[in-house]
């Protein structure tokens, strides 16, 4: 077909109204959808495990390369790591007795206060599969879903118990987490040894921000650690996010810094399944 | 040789979206945003048949990897409709594989990106994405026209 044909100019003409067309539906849908887009997460439930599918076949020579060179990579960092691994483990062990002593303590005051704390007695572990952090977004994508027995709203914890965020969509074999560093992520937490709540926000950069104190008199300051609070059910209290690094900043968990992550079962019901 | 030679410049620009869009890394290619560049170029520069739709598909996954609600699809459509309604400007006469109207079409999804969060880090993240984009857009466009000079 010619461009200086009638039916090239045509069909260019048709294709083009049929884009102008789509432009509205998409920004009403935009509007209309949100939070949920359950049409636009529906499809994508679809054509991503398949485009991925075919993605894999194309380019598994690549990938394969890629992961060799990462497999020397990490075998050459062993013995560092080895050496930096031994040198915290004995800064643990130096405080395993302090801890054992904290905890007794906190037993006993629990039992004493009548306190009922649930833990989860499921979990799932899923691998990284995707890590999307692009823009003002820190999003990833694990390879476990629905037919793991993950939902919306699960938690997802790296092995040392740390918050990393949350699922925010699930397909049959994959979920997409948002991490709290993600600027649509704004958490309720605690300051762990106090009373003091506030509010964690995510802002795409590499540590969140902190703020809207529950005592207006508190000021942050480095080394404080924050937990969880469950004031808004979203998540379950008690999960250790991160430290202070100055008075509304927080150190917080990466999502490139896990390649395998767990899924708490949690049901936004202010408790474990 | 010429069966493969003709196969492959018939997938080539499926094949490198696709290529492009799976291997994404962190920094390098965040959420596969690299797809972009033949997305624009068979689109609206080297036309291929059905390619629209295929541009259209992939633009759809970047924005549901970025968590992006069909932004870059919106994006993607809206200068698709430009382009067909307007014959001002002709793209796929433009010099250097139009890299300038690339960059233009880029730089105005950067530009609302960039106000969608204001923050330095994400000024910054947009900024190095835009150059990193406009840097790679003619090496990729031009892998097919160093091909078709190798060909036998």
């Amino acid at each position: 077909m010619t461009k200086d044909k009638l039916s090239y100019k045509l069909m260019k003409i048709v294709k083009s109204a049929l884009a102008a067309l789509a432009v509205p539906v998409f920004v009403i849908y935009i509007m209309v959808a949100k939070p949920d887009y359950a049409i636009m997460n529906g499809l994508g439930h679809v054509i991503l495990p398949v485009a991925g599918a075919v993605g894999d076949l194309v380019t598994w020579p690549v990938r394969l390369v890629g992961d060799g060179i990462h497999w020397v990579r990490e075998t050459s960092q062993i013995r560092t790591e080895n050496e930096i691994l031994r040198q915290k483990l004995d800064a643990a062990l130096t405080n395993k007795y302090a801890c054992d002593i904290a905890i007794g303590e906190n037993k006993k005051l629990e039992h004493e206060i009548d306190v009922k704390r649930a833990s989860p007695y499921e979990s799932v572990v899923a691998d990284v599969i995707f890590n999307d952090s692009v823009f003002h977004h820190n999003t990833f994508f694990v390879n476990k879903g629905r037919k793991a027995g993950l939902e919306r709203g699960m938690v997802v914890v790296s092995f040392d118990s740390r918050l990393i965020g949350s699922i925010v969509d699930c397909g049959s074999q994959f979920c997409r987490v948002r991490a709290i560093t993600d600027s649509d992520s704004n958490i309720a937490v605690r300051i762990a040894g106090s009373d003091v709540s506030g509010f964690l926000q995510g802002n795409g950069k590499k540590r969140a921000t902190i703020g809207f104190f529950s005592d207006t008199q508190f000021v942050g300051r480095q080394g404080l650690k924050i937990m969880t609070s469950n004031i808004s059910g979203v998540f379950p209290s008690g999960i250790y996010i991160g430290d202070m690094i100055d008075e509304n900043r927080v150190d917080v968990l990466q999502p490139n810094q896990n390649t395998r992550v767990m899924i708490l079962k949690y049901n936004n019901m202010d408790s474990y399944k | 040789m010429n069966i493969f030679f003709y196969y492959f410049y018939k997938f080539w620009p499926f094949l490198i979206t696709l290529i492009l869009w799976r291997l994404a890394t962190a920094f390098w290619n965040p959420a596969g945003v690299l797809a972009l560049i033949p997305i624009f170029y068979y689109t609206f520069v080297r036309p291929k048949n059905c390619f629209g739709l295929i541009g259209l598909l992939f633009c759809f996954l970047i924005d549901y990897r970025c968590n992006l609600p069909l932004f870059w699809t919106t994006m993607f459509c809206l200068f698709y409709a430009i382009n067909g309604f307007q014959s001002y400007l002709d793209i796929q006469n433009m010099g250097k594989n139009a890299c300038g109207a690339f960059l233009v079409f880029i730089g105005i999804g950067f530009f609302i990106l960039s106000f969608s969060k204001i923050n330095w880090a994400n000024f910054i993240n947009n900024l190095w994405l835009f150059c990193w984009l406009g840097i790679l857009y003619i090496p990729i466009t031009s892998i097919e026209t160093t091909f078709k000079k190798q060909k036998p």
